[in-house]
């Protein structure tokens, strides 16, 4: 067992990083030690990234200790690159966290200033000079590279500067030019980002936490109004809505609701979330109150304007969408389904659930879909596994049985329809599938059922199974 | 006298409120409105603002007082839940009449039960589609839980948004009483949406629907040749055996109803001639015998208990 973090007081007395366990207990026997958690660091991790999407929206892991943060065009918004990230560190230095930061106009001079130099705010003017110090471990290259630059006595960064390029790529690798050209800036290197970025977003900053959801959800109203003039620039309208709360002591929670209908109206939007807030209220802890709310458009659809009839009929489309909206927010996007046919002729390939969310936009497609058309009837309800019946004194080889048994109840079976042979679909199913031979049978009682014999009778072999598949009116 | 005369006013009136919040006609109410009709008959059917959808058959229009409402709950209830392909059925083709009738986009919602499901199937599009509703016409819910059925019950007859709810449960839950009843019975009355309650397998209920139907299985009429004579042992337009359970009117009413999914019209069933009482008998009729257990029963007291002994 090997160390692979230390804390201040243990790096004080000398011990290092992939030092044996057992040696530093023969040195020091009062350490401290805790097994390593990857599972606890990564969700550390990218709770303080969720934290810093105040920020920026473009966070992006690095490594199991870092994080880049891409604040192109961000920092005027909180005074500047300074007082960025003196924030930054000021702000997670409340929350217990010893963090060291630079802003700089590439990822890998930030990256080796970060963990070898002072950190800090480094123009674009002494990049050279800040890089030409640091030893080469500040070029994210891998060991044996290091440790042959080491061996020729390359240990700076300053020491590579100078010497021709072709030489060294010849030796080390392209790798060692890339990593030193992103340092410099010379080449670009892109992040990536931990979410997609939001389509619009709009946000709104708080001196006092709120805590109530009524607060919540009027806030939402009045930010919803800040994002309507961006959405009518744009003349699209929401699909989803991601409300982001910032909790005071840095915890982020993100609440996404989805609309049927592209969405503009501020009204709808907010009705939309204190749906959700009221399904996910026993998740949301709003503790000592939320500091920061945001409301991002994740997806977004053209908006049609609709002029309003003077009769004010026009509007029961709206209140279906808003309907669907409702009760998907509420219960989930899978309560409320739609049936969309299917090309197939096997009956229960022919239907597809979708939820009804997503089928408006199906909908207005123009062209039907083709539809195999049965010439026969086909049952009112369908169940999902046939169940399987005991058939009595069948006519053999294609005839409905006279009686049949079905949940433990005899059904004697006055009129009979059928049968109608259905085949398997060889190109989706097995070989061995077997062709079914559909009735419609009506018992006693009057009720009908829609039975189907699995396969033939053949002589020799044992007799086919029946099953029930739905029930007529 | 005046006084008295005042009184009597404002007693009526009041009357008059509580009858128009209870949805019932009062009996001078009534008296007066028939006599308003015969005096002007175009007035008296601006005067009724009770939506209803008439179904074209004498008999049934009389009994439910002009038609289906169209603003409350009406109860659909089967004796087993192996009846739910006729109560489906019978719920469906409401459903699909009205549709009919309705020339708008707007769907019918089916909020299924989730065990119901299990035990009788989900409505099928194809079948629904030669039933009368186009796999357009229906949106599904399957909510878990019965608070979120009324939940989205309420929901769907307050937005207005639909053409009709049908609502599924099974049995007589505890949680779905007379105030829950009572509290979507208002909303449909005030959103002016109609909302079919479809029973599994349950048992008369005090509810607030204002009428109920009892719909058993009955054999299908026999499909018609287009030169008009009947093929034999074929099996055609499904037929629903009903007996209006609840309704203003004192005289229950049995009949079978045949539905015609390509013209959507109900009609009456060919034998309906003949009054038919008997439901399936039972299977063992008689008295029940007490089950003995390791010794003789005691033989059962005769007759029914008028009163109990005293006590003290």
């Amino acid at each position: 067992m090997r160390l692979t973090a230390l804390d201040e007081v243990s790096e004080r007395l000398g011990l290092k990083r992939g030092q044996g366990l057992a040696e530093a207990r023969a040195m020091f026997p009062k350490i401290d030690v805790a097994d390593e958690d990857d599972a606890a660091d990564q969700s550390l991790l990218e709770a303080i990234a969720d934290w810093c999407d105040r920020y920026t929206p473009l966070v992006a892991l690095d490594g199991r200790e870092g994080l880049f943060l891409d604040i192109t065009g961000c920092a005027h918004l909180f005074g500047g690159e300074e007082a960025l990230l003196k924030d930054i560190l000021g702000r997670l230095l409340q929350m217990g966290f010893d963090v060291k930061g630079a802003i700089s106009s590439s990822p890998g001079l930030s990256w080796a200033a970060c963990r070898f130099g002072r950190g800090g705010v480094i123009a674009d003017q002494v990049t050279q000079e800040v890089l030409a110090p640091l030893p080469v471990n500040a070029l994210r290259i891998d060991e044996t590279t290091i440790a042959s630059l080491y061996k020729l006595g390359l240990k700076r960064i300053g020491d590579l500067l100078p010497m021709p390029r072709a030489p060294l790529a010849r030796r080390f690798g392209t790798h060692l030019l890339l990593r030193l050209d992103q340092a410099l800036g010379n080449n670009e290197e892109a992040i990536s980002p931990r979410r997609p970025v939001a389509a619009l977003s709009a946000e709104r900053r708080l001196a006092e936490p709120i805590q109530a959801e009524e607060h919540i959800l009027q806030l939402t109203g009045q930010i919803a109004i800040s994002l309507k003039s961006e959405l009518e620039a744009r003349g699209v309208g929401g699909r989803v809505f991601e409300l982001v709360l910032f909790r005071v002591d840095g915890r982020v929670f993100r609440i996404a609701a989805g609309a049927s209908q592209p969405l503009q109206d501020p009204k709808r939007i907010s009705s939309l979330f204190s749906e959700r807030l009221n399904a996910v209220h026993d998740h949301l802890d709003a503790g000592f109150g939320f500091e920061l709310l945001r409301l991002n458009v994740l997806q977004y659809d053209i908006f049609k304007i609709l002029q309003g009839d003077f009769t004010g009929n026009g509007d029961s489309e709206i209140s279906l969408a808003d309907f669907v909206d409702r009760v998907s927010a509420r219960l989930g996007a899978d309560c409320l389904q739609v049936a969309e046919p299917k090309q197939s002729h096997v009956p229960e390939r022919a239907e597809v659930f979708v939820p009804a969310i997503a089928a408006r936009i199906v909908r207005e497609k123009p062209e039907e879909i083709f539809t195999f058309v049965p010439r026969s009837d086909r049952p009112l309800r369908l169940f999902r596994h046939p169940e399987p019946v005991e058939a009595f004194a069948a006519t053999v080889p294609d005839g409905p049985p006279q009686r049949f048994r079905w949940r433990r109840i005899v059904h004697k079976v006055i009129r009979a329809e059928g049968p109608e042979r259905i085949s398997p679909e060889w190109w989706h199913d097995e070989e061995d599938a077997e062709e079914r031979d559909y009735f419609r049978l009506e018992s006693e009682a009057g009720r009908r059922f829609w039975v189907f014999r699995a396969g033939h009778y053949v002589a020799g072999k044992t007799a086919p199974t029946w099953r029930v598949h739905g029930i007529f009116a | 006298m005046a006084e008295h005369a005042t009184a009597q006013e404002t007693l009526f009136a009041l009357r008059e409120q509580i009858a128009r919040l209870e949805g019932k006609s009062l009996p001078a109410l009534a008296a007066a409105e028939q006599a308003d009709s015969a005096a002007d008959p175009e007035g008296r059917k601006a005067k009724d603002n009770q939506p209803r959808l008439p179904f074209g058959i004498t008999q049934m229009d009389t009994a439910l007082e002009g038609g289906l409402p169209l603003d409350g709950i009406t109860e659909i209830r089967s004796l087993l839940m192996g009846d739910a392909g006729a109560a489906s059925g019978f719920a469906l083709s409401l459903a699909s009449y009205l549709k009919a009738r309705q020339p708008n986009e707007v769907p019918v919602l089916w909020i299924g039960d989730v065990v119901s499901t299990q035990e009788a199937g989900i409505p099928y599009s194809v079948g629904l589609k030669q039933f009368g509703l186009s796999s357009r016409d229906v949106l599904y819910a399957s909510p878990r839980k019965l608070d979120d059925a009324l939940w989205l019950a309420e929901t769907a007859v307050a937005s207005r948004a639909l053409v009709a709810v049908i609502l599924e449960i099974r049995g007589n839950p505890r949680h779905f009483g007379l105030t829950e009843s009572r509290r979507l019975g208002l909303r449909a009355k005030a959103a002016g949406r109609p909302l079919f309650l479809l029973r599994h397998g349950g048992e008369e209920e005090a509810s607030s629907a204002s009428f109920r139907f009892l719909v058993e299985p009955a054999p299908a009429a026999p499909r018609h040749l287009p030169n008009g004579s009947v093929l034999g042992g074929s099996i055609g337009h499904p037929v629903f055996r009903l007996t209006l359970e609840k309704s203003r009117n004192p005289a229950p009413l049995s009949l079978l109803l045949e539905w015609n999914p390509y013209e959507r019209q109900f009609s009456l069933g060919k034998d309906t001639g003949e009054a038919f009482s008997f439901r399936n008998p039972p299977a063992h009729p008689g008295a029940r015998l007490p089950a003995s257990a390791d010794r003789q029963d005691r033989a059962p007291a005769l007759g029914t208990v008028m009163a109990f002994e005293r006590a003290s």
